[in-house]
């Protein structure tokens, strides 16, 4: 019998909650798609750094806050639905059931209910795991059949984390109802409609504490200094977040009782107290499905910020097929040839030099003149501060030592390799060659540098600024190179070698172990490069990489076909679980809203039906309905894009000035706001038809 | 006086080809404007039926409702819930507040919906010094007289559930009138009160119909409360099958009168009080 009215119960509540279990559907269908990287073992064959599948560990990570947030959802929905019924279970204590029996009943159903969730959702895994590989293999170049079936560790994978949040949700629910009696079962309905409203006044000054702690947020953040200050604004954020909805509600309440004349206007009396009412009931709630929000969209627009960056500048940070620096400058390249060779690759090989004057006025001027270094080494009155520079020259392994320079020939033999217009030099003339992102900012560098002629007694003029991809991560030297007529490199020393390879044939990924095991140990570098670096105290290698932080790769040997997918799989394991992360916490935070609304349908019905009554008519109530869903939907929405905006524009800001990715800063934002917007829209709609079907079932009930 | 709300032969029948209820058959009765009507009669009897006809919330099978030269059976949905909004007020034995709001709240949402704010008393928003307010104050001062008229001021601030019923009853009353509704109709209104606060409600309702003039049809099977009527409806299986007026009559007259007619419904309304 027990199991009867199990199965009755969870029959009703799918119907009642179906936005509810479609999420848990959905949810674990992501969990079973994600979950089965883990067991990818092409991929992590492939792309495996020192052991450990970079993927693996990144899903594992997001896995872990996922686990902790559905298991909210789970309790939160338990716990709501035993709200919603609890006149129901106080009928079953009446009628003589035991406490243990009820509970065991309800635990019973919910389980039930999550089951159903769980096959459906394993089932629309495989196809999503489908798809997921599908983007991920196309990502990195690797060719994917598709192989529909149902792996067992994943499904074993899945069944223990959703389980996980089952049992999380469970246990602190069993506990509450192992507290309840039958008056508080009974009453528990009544208490909840009651609006309680005290000291309205007080609170009502929150709302605009509120506001200004939110202007102060974007005021400031990004001048934060140390820990101690990012700390005690982060707890600035989370009670804002919290707190502005008891001003809000308050704020409302008293314009209300004040009797702005606002509320004298058509139904805005009626949506600012049903609104106010919703908000003060639900401010925890409302503040949590906040910060759910800002967090997904904080992880979307990072996503999208490394997907743009291997879109875009991945490919340019590769332009040769194959790329070998020597830091011996007579380096023949003899061995790496032998093994490209051995290959058939058709490949064309150019061994070149990179010169050194021994003069460090490029570095300085990059030092003191790029925004990357703000004013880190310049003296208070605006001069460099060369003891630093030199300081930061010889212990880190950013730019070289002393300025780079290359000879024209050279480089326009290799601006032909690459695809380029050759360009021409006039005898007194240099260029700049410089990374894409730093064209801009380095546009005035000619005017400030003193370069010499061959003879060394007149000073060349800068022919001109260009930033195409050219290798400069520490091969065409670090940033930039100056390029000069070969005459000049005479007065000039080698600094290190460049052997550049193009090929007509794809170049096989394992070529790139093969050449780094080539690689000569530091005890093996020739003095001349050696004595540079007397005072050099870190580094392996002795190449340095340039300014690019966030994303960079440096290394002596760049095969292009195996660094970039490697590379892709990389980026791709941090922007996968932030979409993972981002798309269930959305999920979450929109079926909260959503199941809310649908389940007080009975409440806002007998509402509605007062107002068509009092002479609404269809057509204004279905307006009235869309307004108070749309205030409901947009309240934590807006609220989370201003908070997570500013994060975002100065992240962005901070990822395209150290990436150059070419796209403006706010693009992610917006582009975040689009996607989640597209979730958010088709919640709404099912809110927004459910609702409509509640309340006009039958129109009145006179 | 002239006919104020004309019922002609109305029918509303349910059910399908196969078997069908005639909930209310062949009515036809007339109201007068300030007339205070009672409709009175055992349960199923379609009672309710012909209120929610006359409150425009149910339609009509056959016949016409003629509210001065309006007939409610000819207008399109929209223009009902105009029509409803312009001339009708419901006072329903559950109250039907809205517990988001104040006493007081209730009473402006009702005002607020219109487009204009209609005049309830001689000292009103619309008479001479009332035009020159605007919507705002308007609105207030209908609401504070209201509120005033049924006795109900102190209260105004209060949330729905922290009064009694009797209190929500007339506040319902208020929402109800503060309109200037052509016609109030009443479901049960006592049927949730106790005896002492129905009395006070009937009383009110009286008060109503002769002070400001008030239109009533209530619905009721408690003989009690419709010897409080002008005038009263027997209905029986959808039809009238009598009707009491009470003239000059002392309303304990009246009452007896109430219960012998009752009586030879064959004790069907047996829990009058």
């Amino acid at each position: 019998m027990l199991n009867k009215l199990a199965f009755r119960n969870m029959k009703r509540s799918a119907r009642d909650y179906l936005v509810y279990i479609l999420t848990m559907t959905l949810v674990t269908a992501l969990m079973y798609a994600f979950n089965s990287l883990f067991f990818q073992n092409e991929l992590a064959a492939c792309f495996s750094l020192g052991g450990a599948d970079i993927m693996a560990v990144m899903i594992g990570l997001a896995t872990f806050f996922i686990v902790l947030i559905v298991a909210w959802l789970i309790g939160y929905m338990v716990r709501f639905m035993l709200e919603k019924r609890s006149t129901e279970f106080g009928v079953y204590l009446l009628l003589g059931m035991k406490k243990k029996t009820v509970s065991r009943l309800y635990i019973r159903e919910n389980i039930l209910l999550g089951c159903i969730a769980f096959l459906l959702g394993c089932v629309l895994g495989v196809l999503l795991q489908q798809i997921l590989l599908t983007i991920l293999f196309s990502m990195v170049r690797m060719e994917y059949r598709l192989h529909i079936s149902a792996d067992r560790r994943t499904v074993l994978m899945t069944a223990l984390c959703y389980a996980g949040c089952y049992v999380l949700a469970l246990f602190r629910c069993r506990r509450r109802l192992g507290k309840m009696n039958i008056q508080a079962l009974m009453n528990a309905r009544r208490q909840n409609e009651e609006i309680r409203e005290k000291h309205e006044g007080l609170k009502r000054m929150i709302l605009p504490l509120s506001v200004f702690f939110i202007l102060l947020f974007w005021a400031i953040f990004g001048k934060l200094q140390n820990a101690l200050q990012i700390l005690l604004f982060l707890l600035g954020l989370v009670l804002t977040i919290y707190l502005f909805y008891t001003g809000l509600s308050a704020w409302i309440i008293c314009y209300v009782r004040k009797k702005g004349s606002g509320i004298y206007q058509g139904q805005n009396l009626f949506l600012l107290r049903q609104f106010a009412s919703k908000v003060r009931t639900m401010q925890f709630t409302m503040g949590t499905l906040t910060s759910l929000f800002t967090l997904a969209l904080m992880g979307a627009s990072i996503a999208l910020m490394f997907s743009v960056f291997e879109n875009t500048v991945l490919d340019d940070k590769f332009p040769f097929d194959i790329q070998i620096f020597s830091p011996d400058p007579e380096d023949d390249f003899a061995d790496e040839r032998a093994l490209i060779d051995a290959l058939e690759l058709a490949p064309q090989y150019y061994t070149y030099q990179i010169y050194t004057d021994r003069e460090i006025q490029v570095n300085t001027w990059l030092l003191t003149h790029l925004k990357d270094w703000g004013t880190k080494y310049r003296n208070m009155d605006g001069t460099p501060d060369l003891p630093e520079i030199e300081k930061m020259l010889s212990h880190e392994i950013i730019y070289y030592p002393f300025d780079t320079y290359m000879g024209i020939s050279d480089y326009n033999h290799l601006r032909i390799m690459l695809g380029y217009a050759e360009i021409p030099l006039f005898r007194g003339e240099y260029l700049v060659q410089i990374k894409p992102r730093l064209c801009g900012e380095a546009q005035d560098i000619g005017k400030d540098l003193r370069i010499a002629d061959a003879s060394g007694q007149r000073l060349l003029t800068c022919a001109g600024v260009v930033g195409d991809p050219f290798s400069q991560d520490g091969h065409n030297g670090a940033d930039y190179i100056l390029v000069v007529p070969d005459a000049v490199l005479e007065r000039m020393t080698p600094f290190y070698a460049e052997l550049a390879v193009s090929t007509e044939k794809a170049v096989p990924p394992e070529l790139q172990n093969s050449l780094d095991a080539l690689q000569e140990s530091d005890e093996d570098l020739p003095f001349s490069y050696m004595q540079y670096y007397i005072e050099t105290e870190d580094s392996g290698t002795r190449q340095c990489i340039g300014s690019d932080n966030i994303v960079s790769y440096a290394g002596a040997c760049l095969v292009r076909d195996s660094l970039i997918p490697m590379l892709k799989y990389i980026l791709g394991s941090i922007t996968l679980p932030l979409f993972y992360m981002g798309l269930v916490f959305v999920c979450t935070a929109m079926t909260v809203l959503a199941v809310q609304q649908l389940s007080d349908s009975a409440k806002y019905k007998f509402r509605y039906d007062v107002l068509a009554k009092l002479g609404l008519g269809r057509a204004q109530i279905r307006g009235l309905i869309l307004k108070q869903i749309a205030a409901y939907y947009l309240c934590p929405a807006l609220l989370a894009m201003i908070i997570s905006g500013k994060m975002i524009l100065f992240v962005s800001n901070a990822f395209v000035a150290a990436t150059g990715v070419p796209v403006a800063a706010s693009r992610f934002f917006l582009e975040s706001i689009a996607l989640f917007f597209g979730i958010y829209l088709v919640y709404f709609i099912v809110t927004y038809v459910g609702f409509k079907r509640n309340i006009e079932e039958k129109p009145f009930s006179g | 006086m002239r006919d104020y709300i004309q019922i002609c032969d109305i029918e509303k029948y349910y059910g399908n080809a196969s078997n069908v209820t005639k909930a209310v058959d062949r009515v036809s009765f007339r109201v007068e404007k300030g007339e205070f009507v009672g409709v009175m009669g055992p349960s199923g009897s379609g009672k309710t039926t012909l209120l929610n006809m006359l409150a425009t919330i149910d339609r009509v099978t056959s016949g016409h409702i003629y509210y001065e030269n309006t007939d409610i059976t000819e207008l399109s949905e929209s223009a009902l819930s105009d029509f409803r909004k312009n001339n009708l007020g419901f006072v329903f034995q559950d109250y039907n507040l809205l517990d988001t709001l104040t006493i007081e709240e209730n009473i402006i949402l009702a005002l607020t919906l219109q487009d204009e704010v209609r005049d309830i008393g001689p000292d009103s928003p619309s008479g001479p010094a009332g035009r020159r307010l605007g919507r705002k104050q308007k609105i207030t001062r209908s609401c504070d007289e209201i509120l005033r008229l049924l006795g109900i001021e102190d209260i105004r601030g209060k949330f729905p559930y922290q009064v009694s019923g009797g209190q929500k009853q007339r506040c319902a009353c208020a929402r109800a009138l503060v309109n200037r509704p052509k016609l109030l109709l009443a479901d049960e209104p006592t049927g949730a009160l106790d005896s002492r606060a129905a009395q006070t409600l009937l009383e009110t309702f009286t008060h109503l119909n002769r002070a400001m003039e008030a239109t009533i049809l209530m619905v009721t099977h408690d003989a009690f409360s419709a010897s409080y009527c002008g005038r009263i409806l027997f209905l029986k299986d959808g039809k009238i099958f009598h009707e009491l007026i009470r003239g000059e009559k002392s309303r304990k007259a009246f009452l007896q009168e109430i219960l012998d007619v009752l009586s030879l419904t064959g004790g069907e309304l047996s829990d009058v009080e």
